[in-house]
């Protein structure tokens, strides 16, 4: 409680005197006119003595001395209000406390007090410490440190020497140095940091030009300065060194010269080479047998056969399939179809037409869809054989006009295919004719045809149908017409997937269905164009259905899937069909 | 003649006979690991001028401690409170003068003891402060880290002391003396900010008070032993 009171009651007191730190002295302080009576502040220079001054403000009454008076106590116990000890004689208005009156680390409480009127007009509150601002530092001085290379700066070191009145030695006073220093007449202050010591280097002035130095100082851990010191000039002239620059920037110069010369007579003597690395040259464009000539002078047919000499420009697949050429028949043209057909050639019937078997569709410009690559062997060979054939007929018809419209045998009506109708025990495919009767072939034709067959049998696997027709034609149906079919012989066509084998001979008991009968009328049944794969072996042959108007007469067949397969279309095998035959 | 130089022999060696026990019985040092090695000799010189570092650095962050505070914690109106030096410093069992003249007529035991005393009377309210310190919410850690710090510096000031008073004044060691303060620390849980904060500053400003008195008696101290002549009062 009593604490507490102390304390608002020191608050209220403070805020009384609360200029009393900032204020200066009589020659330091400046009196505020606008207030009454009050003190400006009490200063100590050593912290051994200390001053108080006061004004009288607004109150001109007061001024005559002993109008107004000062009092003082300190915070020791028993302690009284006392009045100051010396009124300054020389100074108005000053108090001042000598050695015996001053105590440090005791607060003092001094009051101004108009004693005929008792009236308190002000009072401050301190302590001696913490009013100390020491005396200004004596005998600055400073030395030059060095002088930089280029001559431009410098440093030096300043000196002074501790106020005289601060008791430093004893360890009374410890005191810190703040440096100050500007270019002369400036207006701004260079600081530099506290300094304990009494030396200090100032670094990075300029020469030629004048500085001024000065020093203050504080008491360590204590807020206030004392006064600055007087300023110091410092300068130093700058010394012309031109004859130590000269040299080096000689040698520079001329160094820079030698190696410019040098590089221009390196660039001057190997400028091919540079040209080279430097500047490559940049390829020009190689279009080949094109002159960009003929661009530029726009003759158009000179351009286009040359154009067209380049391989580029010939379709590619006039290269693959020289065959093309003389199988390939134009089935948009009607008339040549009648008169030229396939079979005519295999035939030779086209004898009469001789002419017009060379007319193969030597086209090269047509393109057909190539076959597949398998039947090459075989087709090339039976054109070969066709063109022996015409070869041969052509000898012999070279008499013979021209006839646009050249009899054909009627029953050569399919163009393709042909019925195998018997397997030779050479290995021979005996075809049947085609659907209709069979007219009596020439003899030559039969010898042509056997040697076709052979030719045939020898070459691959894929013969057509009327090919073979045309072979076996003349064949005795030893196994009987109806037997359409025969098996074709593997042996030479190994390795191909589709080897589609016709009918069994009778030995044959795969399809006992087509048991050799008794041999009906040399009536050939019609063969359709395509016939029904019915089964699927082992071997992975086809089994292929025999003509439709043939009844089988298979009593007891195994395959008892025959009859309960649907009714074939005559046509082709669809995919289901297939997919049923899958053993 | 024989007899009497041999009893004043005698008499040399046993008036002598503290003087070499002192020397003797070696001091008791502990090295980092805790164990008991023999102490590395200090000049009484160099012992002297470490005490005094010891207390500058005291001084200098007990100024710190007390900026510190001020800008956080305490309004500006109260500033000059500082300026007063404390109003409710704790008192001393022995008056301490102020004066200079007086001082100067201190003796060196006095100086000692006045130190030695001065420091064994602000270990107890150091480690209030710092337990008052964490109280607050937004005490910054320099603040913190600045009152433990001068904690620890205060035990081995103490070790310093007696080490010089034992070297100087060849006393033996002095029980740690217990005084009374009149700061008792808080015990209440949350107590108001303006009060805690005013003893708090009250105690710092106080410290740093009692830390400049360390300070100017360890210099007077030191300048006696250099250079007797100029530290007398004139």
């Amino acid at each position: 409680m009593a604490y507490s009171l102390s304390l608002s009651l020191l608050y209220l007191g403070l805020l009384c005197g609360n200029g009393l730190v900032s204020a200066r002295g009589s020659e330091l302080f400046t009196a505020d006119p606008s207030r009454g009576p009050h003190f400006m502040g009490c200063r100590s220079r050593e912290q051994e003595t200390f001053r108080c001054w006061w004004s009288a403000g607004t109150f001109q009454n007061l001024t005559e001395p002993g109008a107004l008076r000062v009092f003082y106590k300190t915070k020791k116990a028993l302690s009284e209000w006392q009045e100051c000890p010396d009124y300054t004689r020389t100074v108005e208005n000053e108090c001042y406390f000598n050695k015996t009156y001053t105590q440090i680390w005791t607060s003092y409480c001094v009051q101004l007090r108009s004693v005929p009127q008792n009236i308190t007009y002000d009072e401050a509150c301190f302590t001696v410490e913490n009013i100390v601002h020491p005396d200004p530092p004596v005998g600055l001085n400073w030395t030059l440190l060095n002088v930089s290379r280029s001559g431009l700066h410098f440093d030096v070191l300043v000196r002074w020497a501790p106020p005289p009145s601060a008791d430093v030695q004893m360890g009374w006073m410890s005191l810190v140095y703040q440096v100050h220093y500007r270019v002369r007449n400036a207006s701004h202050w260079e600081m530099l940091d506290l300094e304990s010591g009494t030396q200090q280097s100032i670094y990075g002035l300029h020469t030629d030009k004048e500085y001024e130095v000065r020093v203050r100082c504080k008491m360590l851990a204590f807020d206030n300065f004392g006064e600055f010191s007087n300023s110091i000039i410092v300068h130093v002239a700058q010394i012309p060194s031109k004859e130590s620059m000269f040299p080096t920037t000689l040698v520079l110069i001329f160094g820079v010269i030698g190696v410019v010369i040098l590089l221009v007579l390196l660039i001057f003597s190997q400028q091919q080479k540079l040209m080279v690395i430097f500047l490559p040259p940049i390829p020009a464009p190689k279009i080949r047998g094109i002159d960009p000539e003929l661009l530029k002078n726009g003759k158009l047919d000179q351009l286009h056969s040359l154009l067209s000499s380049q391989d580029m420009y010939k379709p590619d697949f006039y290269h693959e399939d020289p065959w093309v050429e003389f199988i390939q028949l134009d089935l948009d043209d009607p008339a040549e179809k009648n008169e030229s057909s396939d079979t005519q050639h295999l035939l030779g019937l086209s004898r009469s037409d001789s002419s017009h078997f060379l007319n193969f569709k030597s086209d090269n410009e047509s393109g057909r869809a190539s076959p597949k690559p398998v039947d090459l062997p075989l087709v090339s060979r039976s054109s070969s054989s066709i063109s022996d054939l015409g070869i041969q007929q052509t000898s012999e018809v070279e008499e013979t006009p021209i006839q646009t419209q050249p009899t054909v045998p009627s029953w050569v009506n399919m163009d393709f295919y042909a019925q195998v109708s018997d397997f030779t025990a050479a290995g021979g495919v005996v075809l049947s004719p085609g659907q209709l009767n069979s007219p009596p072939v020439k003899k030559k034709e039969e010898e042509n045809e056997k040697k076709i067959q052979f030719q045939l049998v020898s070459d691959g696997a894929y013969t057509s149908e009327n090919t073979a027709r045309l072979l076996s034609a003349d064949m005795p149906p030893s196994p009987g017409p109806e037997q359409g079919y025969q098996a074709f012989s593997t042996q030479d066509i190994e390795g191909n997937l589709w080897n589609v084998e016709y009918l069994v001979s009778a030995n044959d008991s795969q399809t006992p269905c087509l048991v050799p009968e008794a041999p009906p009328a040399p009536i050939l049944p019609p063969v359709s164009d395509y016939t029904v794969v019915q089964e699927v072996d082992a071997q992975h042959s086809l089994l292929l259905n025999p003509p439709p108007s043939q009844p089988v007469i298979c009593p007891h067949s195994p395959n008892k899937h025959l009859s309960a397969m649907p009714t074939m279309p005559m046509g082709y095998l669809t995919p289901e069909l297939l997919g049923n035959l899958n053993p | 003649m024989n007899r009497v130089k041999v009893l004043q022999a005698w008499l040399w060696c046993v008036s002598l006979w503290p003087c070499w026990l002192s020397h003797a019985v070696p001091l008791d040092c502990k090295d980092e690991t805790g164990s008991l090695i023999q102490c590395t000799s200090i000049s009484q010189e160099k012992l002297l001028d470490r005490v005094i570092q010891h207390a500058e650095l005291i001084y200098r962050v007990s100024e710190e401690s007390c900026t510190l505070f001020e800008d956080m914690f305490v309004p500006y109106p109260l500033y000059a409170l500082r300026n007063q030096g404390g109003t409710m410093c704790h008192t001393k069992p022995f008056p301490i003068p102020g004066s200079k003249t007086e001082i100067q007529q201190i003796s060196d035991k006095w100086l000692l003891h006045s130190v030695l005393m001065l420091v064994q009377s602000w270990m107890e309210p150091f480690v209030y402060l710092q337990t008052t310190l964490n109280r607050y919410d937004d005490a910054p850690d320099a603040l913190l880290n600045k009152t433990k710090w001068v904690s620890d510096k205060l035990l081995s000031l103490e070790q310093g002391v007696v080490v010089l008073i034992r070297k100087m004044l060849d006393e033996g060691i002095l029980t740690p003396s217990i005084f009374e303060h009149t700061l008792t620390p808080d015990d209440e849980p949350s107590p108001e900010i303006p009060e805690s904060v005013l003893r708090d500053y009250n105690l710092l400003i106080c410290f740093k008070k009692d830390a400049h008195k360390m300070e100017t008696f360890l210099k007077l101290l030191k300048c006696r032993q250099s250079n007797k002549l100029s530290c007398l009062s004139y």
